[in-house]
């Protein structure tokens, strides 16, 4: 697959200011360059300050802007901070994506999922969206075109057999974007939630290690591959945050090369 | 509205358990499953919101030792769910209590089910819970994310257990027909000339307990996993 060309979308995001949690790598990483492609000024919140800092480092090589601030987004103080750090150094706060996604989301079966795996794994998912949506709401309903964009997945749609704790949390953000998008409404601020499949390093090792398994896997994908996470996820969040989806919201968009076609 | 000849006896002998947290939504559902011929024992005892050896000892409690119900029919909200209130107003204790608890109540509370179940080979579990999730609402952030919370996992454990013969559905019912206390709540509304294709919403003793009864009939065996509009047509999602 050919890289996408960004010229079509450079200035999309001019002047707006971003926070893409979980950009440390992954699926963030690449969201936050494709806002920063796409003109937005990029604050890369997560914990690893290597990863973060790496991040950084590829948007400002790609003509960005973007700064590092360590967060933990189940820290409610960790957050705040960041938000105030964003606003600080870029004047303003337009725009927050909330990738985050617990490093203890593998398959479990209901019986064994105990109460440190479920803190972990709704701290994360839900703690830091109440977290996120305190600490930035003023910012946003201020700026007068605030977005608010989750990253949620189609297995808290379809229902992922093996993880029902990770299925339960990704459903239960697409409640959370529903009810907020009615409650923000009223200040312009638009919630949405990208569900995306995503080509990650983790796909990618999973797929590789077994030829014949990665061709069963693509059937489910008409588009036949799963997607780049700046080329292919990255344009469609890029959309979703700008004016040309400005009166879309309270949706789950799936991004994943039409993979899930239920709805 | 009275009770339909087709569900009278579709339940006899049948054991279902009723079980409800927080908001008295079930006790209509409940007469109605009675009426259809089951055993109905219901049970708002608040260990079911506790730990799983809590749960257990509700699960005890309520059928004894050996018993697996043919029908469980679950509303499990807690207080900080059902109440209005903008997100912005909510501590992160109370969105937790609202949001997040009332997922991992019902994580253990199927999980005490299934130990049951499972072995049994059969029965079917089915949440009842207000539509309003699926469309979201003001003032309802935390009720919408636990409700759809709770939505998901049902879907997980119906493609887990649908091999041993165990069932799990939801079933979405106009808020109102549920409880009075929805009247209160800024509901979205359809703004169609005709918002309810029925034109009136649903009766919990005779609609809602008939669409359970029916999922835990032979003729019902075939549904797991399914999200089923008991709203007399109102939203006809997706």
């Amino acid at each position: 697959m050919t890289m996408l060309d960004w010229t079509s979308m450079a200035g999309l995001l001019a002047g707006r200011v971003a926070i893409v949690t979980g950009a440390s790598g992954g699926v963030g990483r690449g969201l936050a360059r494709a806002l920063a492609l796409s003109g937005a000024r990029v604050v890369v919140a997560a914990r690893s300050p290597a990863g973060g800092q790496e991040t950084v480092a590829l948007i400002e090589a790609e003509g960005g802007r973007a700064l590092f601030v360590a967060t933990d987004v189940c820290d409610a103080t960790a957050v705040r901070r960041t938000v105030e750090a964003t606003v600080q150094a870029f004047g303003g706060l337009d725009i927050v994506v909330h990738n985050a996604a617990s490093t203890l989301a593998r398959p479990t079966p209901l019986e064994d999922i105990d109460d440190a795996l479920w803190a972990e794994q709704a701290g994360v998912s839900l703690d830091a969206l109440h977290h996120l949506a305190h600490a930035a709401l003023p910012h946003l309903r201020d700026t007068g075109r605030g977005r608010l964009l989750v990253l949620s997945s189609a297995q808290g749609q379809h229902g992922g057999a093996m993880n029902p704790a990770y299925t339960a949390l990704k459903a239960a953000q697409r409640g959370f974007v529903k009810a907020l998008a009615r409650e923000w409404g009223p200040y312009d601020i638009v919630v949405n939630a990208l569900a995306p499949a995503a080509l990650t390093d983790a796909a990618k090792a999973y797929l590789e290690a077994d030829p014949e398994r990665t061709r069963e896997a693509m059937k489910s994908f008409p588009l036949g591959r799963m997607g780049d996470m700046r080329d292919d996820i990255g344009p469609a969040a890029v959309a979703m945050c700008s004016d040309l989806w400005r009166y879309v919201t309270g949706q789950t968009v799936n991004v994943d090369g039409g993979y899930y076609t239920a709805l | 509205m009275t009770t339909s000849a087709s569900t009278h006896g579709a339940l006899d002998g049948a054991l279902a358990l009723v079980v409800e947290l927080g908001l008295p939504l079930l006790s209509g559902v409940g007469e109605g499953l009675q009426d259809a011929g089951a055993e109905v024992v219901a049970s708002r005892d608040p260990r079911w919101a506790g730990s799983r050896e809590d749960v257990d000892a509700a699960l005890l409690a309520a059928l004894g030792p050996d018993r697996s119900p043919a029908l469980v029919v679950l509303s499990l909200l807690g207080e900080e769910t059902t109440a209005f209130r903008p997100l912005g107003d909510l501590d992160l204790q109370a969105w937790r209590a609202g949001a997040a608890d009332p997922i991992r109540v019902a994580m253990r509370v199927l999980a005490a089910l299934g130990a049951r179940m499972k072995p049994a080979g059969r029965g079917t579990i089915l949440f009842l819970a207000p539509s309003l999730s699926l469309v979201g609402g003001a003032g309802m952030v935390a009720l919408s994310t636990a409700l759809e919370g709770q939505r998901g996992l049902m879907k997980s454990i119906a493609r887990q257990w649908g091999a041993t013969g165990v069932t799990v559905n939801w079933a979405a019912a106009a808020p109102r027909a549920l409880s009075p206390h929805f009247d209160a709540a800024d509901l979205a509304a359809k703004g169609d000339a005709v918002p309810i294709a029925l034109g009136r919403r649903p009766d919990a003793r005779t609609e809602i307990a008939a669409l359970a009864a029916w999922l835990a009939s032979p003729a019902g065996r075939g549904v797991t996993g399914a999200t089923l509009m008991v709203d007399g047509g109102e939203w006809m999602v997706p």
